[in-house]
């Protein structure tokens, strides 16, 4: 189990997360919906330490880190058993596909070349991108990159999985292939949390649906409950208007 | 006599060329310490530590803001008087004397490298695309992981051709290490010319070594920069082992 208690962070006086605390059971996928500038990616980027919050720790099998420390080793730890997909993909761009999932691997898990080409291989595969492996990102499109950028962080084996809208920066008839790649590592028992504005995706796949409103948690609870039966004034003025395209002009 | 010895301006630079390994030397030196110098302090002026990144920005406008022949003059006496001042302080007993004036040049060309290099370095690391920073982090790359497998070899691209030109420009500086008592092609020739007073002609000779110097590096920049650029197409991975037959898409 995976518990973030107390995460506050303010980039000068505006509050973007106040005393955020969750629980994330082993498997759980976690989405998080909410209206722009609620924090939703703050939230990722503070528990992967890209953003250092003002306070706020992380528990991972029994250790407590304190969030607001700056520890190097500490730092270190989170990171490498997180994993974090990037709205903009961030593939390394002097790198393959293929040098790209294997960074990690060399870097960080201090793989033999050989070992990391096959580990590296084998993650490529899962993302359907075997064919692509020694191509660069700039001849990829942006689908084929965010699943490199998938198969990448998920090399790493990391506990916890943060996807950061991993579709919003897409074409729209890409965003399918990259959907179903995530839906392919959900279903593989990743632990992940998965910030989007695809909603009708992050109600099939999630089991855990969050809803930020203003750095807070509003609304927590299975998607059934959350998009169906809301409890909060804000979800569901939030909600109705996201919906609002996929209604009906008229109803006659 | 002619008023212009045509010959002797080819004729005189083989006589010339037997001082290119000190010219050359003197700039591959100054250069790699130059540009490691510059790389350190680059990353000094990014860090945001206040002390530091003031050191540095203060060291790259004075070095900047006076000329090399003042620079290389500046090490030629300096250096004596500074060891002469730790003998003083320490008893210890170093010979200025016994320093040979390469070092002298070596020292001034490379500060004077240094502080033009690492403006270069500078700008080239900061077009470095912040997400790949912090994707490396997030995969957990410490620091130095990143900076030497990730930013450097992208900052090179874009530092490359002003690099190339800071290196050209160290190549043309050396000339003025006769400063510093160092005899490479340029004073070489001036001694020549003390002998038969055919400046002329030997300046001449010069301007064709330096150029042709100068255009074998840009040619060998080229050919790296090519070396280094991402290729246009790539050819499709095909696995070793079809173990399933299945198709990739």
């Amino acid at each position: 189990m995976i518990r973030i208690e107390h995460l506050s962070k303010a980039f000068q006086k505006n509050v973007v997360l106040e005393d955020v605390s969750l629980e994330i059971e082993q498997g759980n996928v976690i989405g998080v919906i909410g209206p722009s500038g609620t924090g939703k990616s703050t939230l990722l980027r503070c528990i992967n330490q890209l953003e250092i919050p003002d306070q706020g720790t992380l528990t991972l099998d029994g250790r407590t880190i304190d969030l607001h420390r700056k520890n190097k080793q500490d730092m270190l730890y989170i990171r490498r058993n997180t994993g974090m997909v990037f709205q903009k993909f961030n593939l390394f761009e002097k790198k393959t596909a293929l040098e790209n999932v294997m960074e990690g691997l060399l870097t960080v898990h201090k793989l033999k070349p050989e070992e990391a080409r096959q580990a590296a291989l084998e993650e490529l595969d899962r993302v359907g991108m075997t064919a692509w492996a020694n191509h660069y990102p700039v001849h990829l499109s942006g689908g084929q990159q965010q699943r490199v950028a998938i198969a990448r962080a998920l090399a790493l084996k990391p506990r916890l999985l943060l996807l950061d809208e991993p579709t919003s920066a897409l074409d729209p008839e890409l965003v399918g292939e990259v959907l179903e790649v995530i839906r392919k590592v959900a279903g593989q028992g990743y632990t992940m949390i998965l910030v989007s504005h695809e909603m009708a995706f992050v109600q099939s796949i999630s089991n855990r649906v969050i809803f930020l409103d203003k750095g807070h948690i509003v609304e927590d609870g299975t998607p059934a409950q959350v998009f169906s039966n809301p409890q909060n004034e804000r979800t569901r003025e939030f909600l109705s208007k996201m919906f609002i395209l996929t209604q009906p002009e008229f109803i006659i | 006599m002619k008023l212009f010895d045509f010959g002797l301006v080819f004729s005189q630079i083989p006589k010339l060329l037997e001082y290119l390994p000190v010219t050359l030397e003197l700039a591959l030196v100054s250069m790699l310490a130059g540009t490691l110098l510059g790389l350190l302090l680059a990353i000094m002026r990014m860090k945001k530590v206040r002390v530091l990144s003031q050191i540095a920005g203060f060291y790259i406008s004075l070095v900047r803001g006076t000329p090399i022949l003042v620079q290389l003059y500046i090490a030629y006496f300096g250096i004596p008087m500074l060891i002469k001042w730790i003998n003083l302080k320490t008893g210890s007993n170093y010979v200025p004397a016994n320093i040979p004036g390469f070092v002298y040049a070596v020292t001034a060309l490379a500060i004077n490298q240094s502080a033009f290099d690492s403006e270069i370095i500078r700008a080239s690391l900061q077009s470095v695309d912040r997400g790949q920073i912090e994707a490396a982090s997030s995969i957990g790359m410490t620091y130095f992981q990143t900076l030497r497998r990730i930013i450097l070899p992208e900052a090179l691209t874009v530092a490359l051709p002003g690099l190339g030109n800071s290196f050209i420009g160290v190549i043309k500086g050396t000339s003025l290490a006769f400063t510093c008592a160092v005899v490479e092609i340029t004073a070489r020739g001036q001694i020549l010319a003390g002998r038969n007073y055919r400046y002329f002609e030997v300046y001449v000779s010069l301007a064709i070594i330096y150029w042709v110097i100068t255009i074998i590096i840009e040619q060998l920049i080229r050919l790296f920069e090519r070396k280094t650029r991402i290729p246009d197409q790539v050819e499709q991975y095909q696995p070793e082992n079809l173990k399933t037959g299945e198709a990739a898409v």
